[in-house]
């Protein structure tokens, strides 16, 4: 064993960790102050689900959603973050349970404590519909109430099972949402539309047409996305934190902007039928050449846009 | 005095020019519109006739396999198939239809299955299903096409053909073809006034049709370094130092597979850190996998000849002709039939995966009703009795295999097959009867299709360990060797534990502790590169992946 290379070091120094490929405890890890979190009903209570046996289906015992306290620069945060790997992040009973739970502790706090939402998931898990379902809406129900009470709720967007179903819309209630360039958001995922509407319409196996669809620079060019950054925890701490401090009050006049911006959106784009369509529209030259820029690049194209969504 | 017959001896060339006749009206010179195709091949061809209908695991004649499934069955019926690969609907439809009757071949890939039932249903004669390079010698021996259906990216009006990076079997097929008084018939991408190099000249081509659309290449030698997983980086990292490193391997072939794109992708992190850069992996045949890039950016690689091309990586093997073989133009220039030979003659070790292997390391990718066929695995993964030239990691495992007992060593090659313990679906890789061994019953065939016979394979790597099965002296121990490294299947829970702890004491089977390696320090951080994208990144963006393999 003399011989054994201290690979383990090598990994712990990496300074291009990615968020893509970072489990959930490993993103909380390297977003936080060091050594700074507090898990809330950790895998240690054996909380799993009271399901996924009917279906002779293995569970876990954070049920793929990890709760907790910790600190930001210092700053007060309560963190939430999903296991893309456990069930596609999918919500069930008991993870829907621990983030409303979280949600409204942070309202309590009355703005102390910002939330961030680590979201990596395909929605609702179908085998706890109801529950799931159920838990969707409280979720949205407990941001809103928390957002309503001064709290900032920022939404980090970069994991392999995207942000579908029930998460694209947990993420369109959030008061700032950052994503990396492997960020997929929406309601309704590709290979859905594939069977109900045919491969005609959308080749989900075509993943050039899923990310210009759904991915991250397309997500931040309309506005879905406030804030895009390079694949590394390092950057999404960074993000996180500006965009803690710079999340938009929340009030009459936030929606009725909000609203005003979504009727423009619609009467500029609401014609195109593909994404190159769009960005031409927005007076991009290249448009074919937005998904092969470089993150530095893309995000001159960005800013060229001066837009800021800070109507949310 | 003897009397003897009066023969002609040039019927072949008189039946040449007969055809050549009969299709003169569709021709103005040498090109032939690609909505006369059909009626071109309905007046060259004859019953009976052999016809390679190019199509490999890559590159398709797809133009002239439409057009040939479109024929007549009353004029154009009982062809005899010999082609390397089949892989189009319409490969399938001409012996649906009645046009092909026979069958000889080397790869199916997607159409196993049709494959299987139009055996079981008498559709196909099959004659044999062989490796690559066997089927090309038989072109030159009893199985030389009367009409070969080519595909180049361009032509002259001369006739002259610009096969591109993927030139593969072509110079092979029309060699075999037009020195044998046989029609050569191409269908190109553009006809253009100048070529940028001549890979068919123009006097072995008969015809030329300017396809509506470039034929079809298919991206098989891709793998995305996003789906390798921590166990795949295990078995990697013990292939590297158990036997990579203890063989002083240079000169090798690597099949398709994850736990291979893992090898690939370790060369420039783990690999490199274990001092093995020069020592290691320094010429191949291999067709360009992506996953080699970081490794060649590093400078592992002094060397690669191809079989074929692949997808998005023109643009990158261009700029780097110390690597690649490329023409006067600039462009990759493959050859299937030499690069099968050097696999076959040249390396000194095949490391592949599979799907199937029984008890006595015998392998098979059959499945009950799948005739994949065989590519080139075989000759890659065989040791070639003919070979006269010595290597170190040659003769290393030739002196393992005698056991340093016989005045006359000879070498081995190292034949490794790197497989997880169960597949997908967790079907298990270990069995104790091959499902092609039931197909073979099922289908009357003569021979059980088998990848790799049991006696060429010298290692067998999976995430349980290393089995050396040079080291082993008799049936048994080869069978224990083998149960040894099968993890929790049925046939590794069948073991002899005395006696595979017998054999991890001589060292014939070797535990990831026994390399000086822990398992937890295989994670994905090892990897060069984790995405498509870090693989453009590497080749400083040369590299164009296809639209699905991109995630951006």
């Amino acid at each position: 064993m003399s011989d054994s290379l201290p690979l383990a070091e090598v990994a712990g120094r990496d300074e291009t960790a990615s968020w893509y490929e970072a489990t959930a405890r490993e993103r909380i890890a390297g977003l936080l102050d060091a050594a700074s979190f507090v898990e809330f009903v950790p895998p240690t209570a054996r909380e799993t689900s009271p399901h996924l046996h009917l279906f002779d289906l293995p569970v876990a015992f954070d049920d793929g959603m990890i709760v907790g306290a910790g600190r930001l620069q210092g700053g007060c945060v309560l963190v939430a973050a999903q296991e893309g790997r456990f069930m596609g992040g999918t919500f069930g009973e008991i993870a829907g349970a621990k983030l409303v739970g979280l949600l409204r502790a942070a309202r309590e706090t009355g703005g102390g404590c910002a939330v961030l939402l680590l979201l990596d998931s395909g929605g609702v898990r179908l085998q706890e519909a109801n529950a799931g379902e159920i838990a969707v809406s409280e979720i949205i129900g407990a941001i809103l109430d928390a957002r309503a009470a001064g709290v900032a709720v920022v939404a980090l967007i970069g994991g392999r099972a995207g942000t579908f179903g029930g998460a694209g819309l947990i993420s369109a209630c959030c008061s700032h949402v950052v994503v990396s360039e492997q960020a997929r958001i929406s309601v309704t995922g590709p290979e859905v539309i594939e069977t109900n509407k045919g491969v005609e319409e959308f080749d989900s196996r075509d993943r050039a047409l899923v990310w210009r669809i759904t991915g991250g620079r397309t997500r931040v060019l309309l506005g879905i996305a406030d804030r895009i950054v390079s694949d590394r925890i390092e950057c999404f701490r960074e993000a996180a934190l500006q965009g803690v401090r710079q999340a938009p009050a929340f009030g009459l006049a936030t929606l009725v902007a909000e609203q005003r911006r979504l009727e423009q959106r619609l009467r500029t784009l609401g014609e195109c039928r593909d994404t190159p369509e769009i960005w031409r529209a927005m007076g991009i030259d290249e448009p074919g050449d937005v998904a092969d820029l470089g993150d530095e690049a893309f995000a001159a194209v960005v800013a060229g846009q001066g837009t800021r969504h800070d109507a949310r | 005095m003897i009397q003897t017959e009066v023969r002609s001896w040039d019927r072949q060339r008189t039946a040449r020019h007969e055809r050549l006749g009969r299709a003169a009206s569709l021709a103005k010179g040498k090109q032939v519109q690609a909505s006369d195709a059909t009626a071109l091949l309905e007046a060259l061809l004859q019953p009976g006739d052999r016809v390679c209908l190019e199509g490999d695991n890559q590159k398709q004649a797809d133009l002239l396999a439409r057009a040939l499934a479109a024929a007549d069955p009353a004029r154009v019926h009982d062809l005899h198939i010999v082609q390397s690969g089949i892989v189009l609907p319409e490969h399938l439809e001409i012996f649906e239809r009645g046009i092909a009757r026979k069958l000889d071949f080397s790869y199916s890939g997607p159409q196993g299955a049709s494959i299987a039932r139009a055996l079981n249903n008498g559709r196909i004669e099959l004659g044999a299903i062989h490796t690559y390079i066997e089927l090309f010698a038989r072109y030159y021996m009893d199985l030389t096409p009367h009409v070969a259906l080519i595909a180049a990216v361009q032509a002259d009006a001369q006739g002259n053909l610009y096969t591109g990076p993927n030139t593969e079997d072509t110079p092979t097929i029309v060699e075999a073809t037009a020195f044998k008084s046989g029609i050569v018939v191409a269908q190109v991408n553009r006809i253009v006034d100048r070529l940028p190099r001549v890979d068919i000249p123009g006097d072995q081509v008969d015809f030329i049709i300017e396809a509506d659309r470039p034929f079809y290449v298919e991206p098989l030698f891709t793998r995305d370094p996003a789906s390798i997983t921590e166990t795949q980086i295990l078995m990697a990292m013990m292939a590297i130092k158990g036997i990579y490193a203890e063989y002083g391997v240079k000169r090798l072939n690597h099949g398709i597979g994850f736990g291979t794109a893992a090898i690939e992708l370790l060369l420039p992190t783990f690999a490199e850190r274990l001092g093995l850069k020069g020592k290691i992996a320094t010429h191949w045949a291999l067709n360009p996998h992506p996953t080699l890039i970081p490794a060649i950016e590093s400078g592992w690689v002094e060397q690669i000849h191809c079989f074929g091309s692949e997808v998005g990586m023109d643009a990158y093997m261009a700029a780097r002709p110390d690597i690649y073989f490329t023409g006067r133009d600039g462009t990759l220039r493959s050859n299937r039939m030499m690069c099968q030979n050097a696999g076959l003659y040249a390396c000194d070790m095949f490391i592949g995966s599979t799907l199937q292997i029984d008890l006595d390391g015998n392998s098979s990718t059959v499945t009950p009703d799948r005739i994949a066929g065989f590519g080139g695995a075989p000759n890659m993964g065989a040791d070639a009795h003919g070979r006269r030239h010595a290597s170190d990691s040659w003769l290393k495992a030739g002196r393992e295999a005698s056991d340093g007992n016989i005045a006359m060593t000879r070498g081995r090659k190292l034949v490794v097959q790197i497989v997880e313990t169960f597949g997908a679906g967790m079907a298990p890789t270990f069995v104790e009867r091959l499902d092609s061994v039931a197909l073979a019953e099922k289908l009357q065939l003569e021979l059980v299709p088998v990848m790799i016979y049991g006696d060429d394979v010298t290692h067998i790597v999976t995430e349980e360990g290393i089995a050396n099965l040079l080291l082993c002296r008799t049936r048994e121990e080869r069978e224990q060797a083998i149960r040894g490294v099968a993890g929790y299947t049925e046939v590794g829970r069948g073991r002899d534990r005395a006696v595979v702890q017998k054999l991890r004491e001589r060292r014939v089977i070797r535990r990831p502790e026994d390399l000086g390696l822990n398992p937890l320090d295989a994670t994905r951080h090892l990897l060069a590169a984790r995405s498509i994208r870090d693989l453009v990144g590497w080749s400083k963006d040369l590299y164009r992946p296809p639209s699905k393999f991109r995630n951006w």
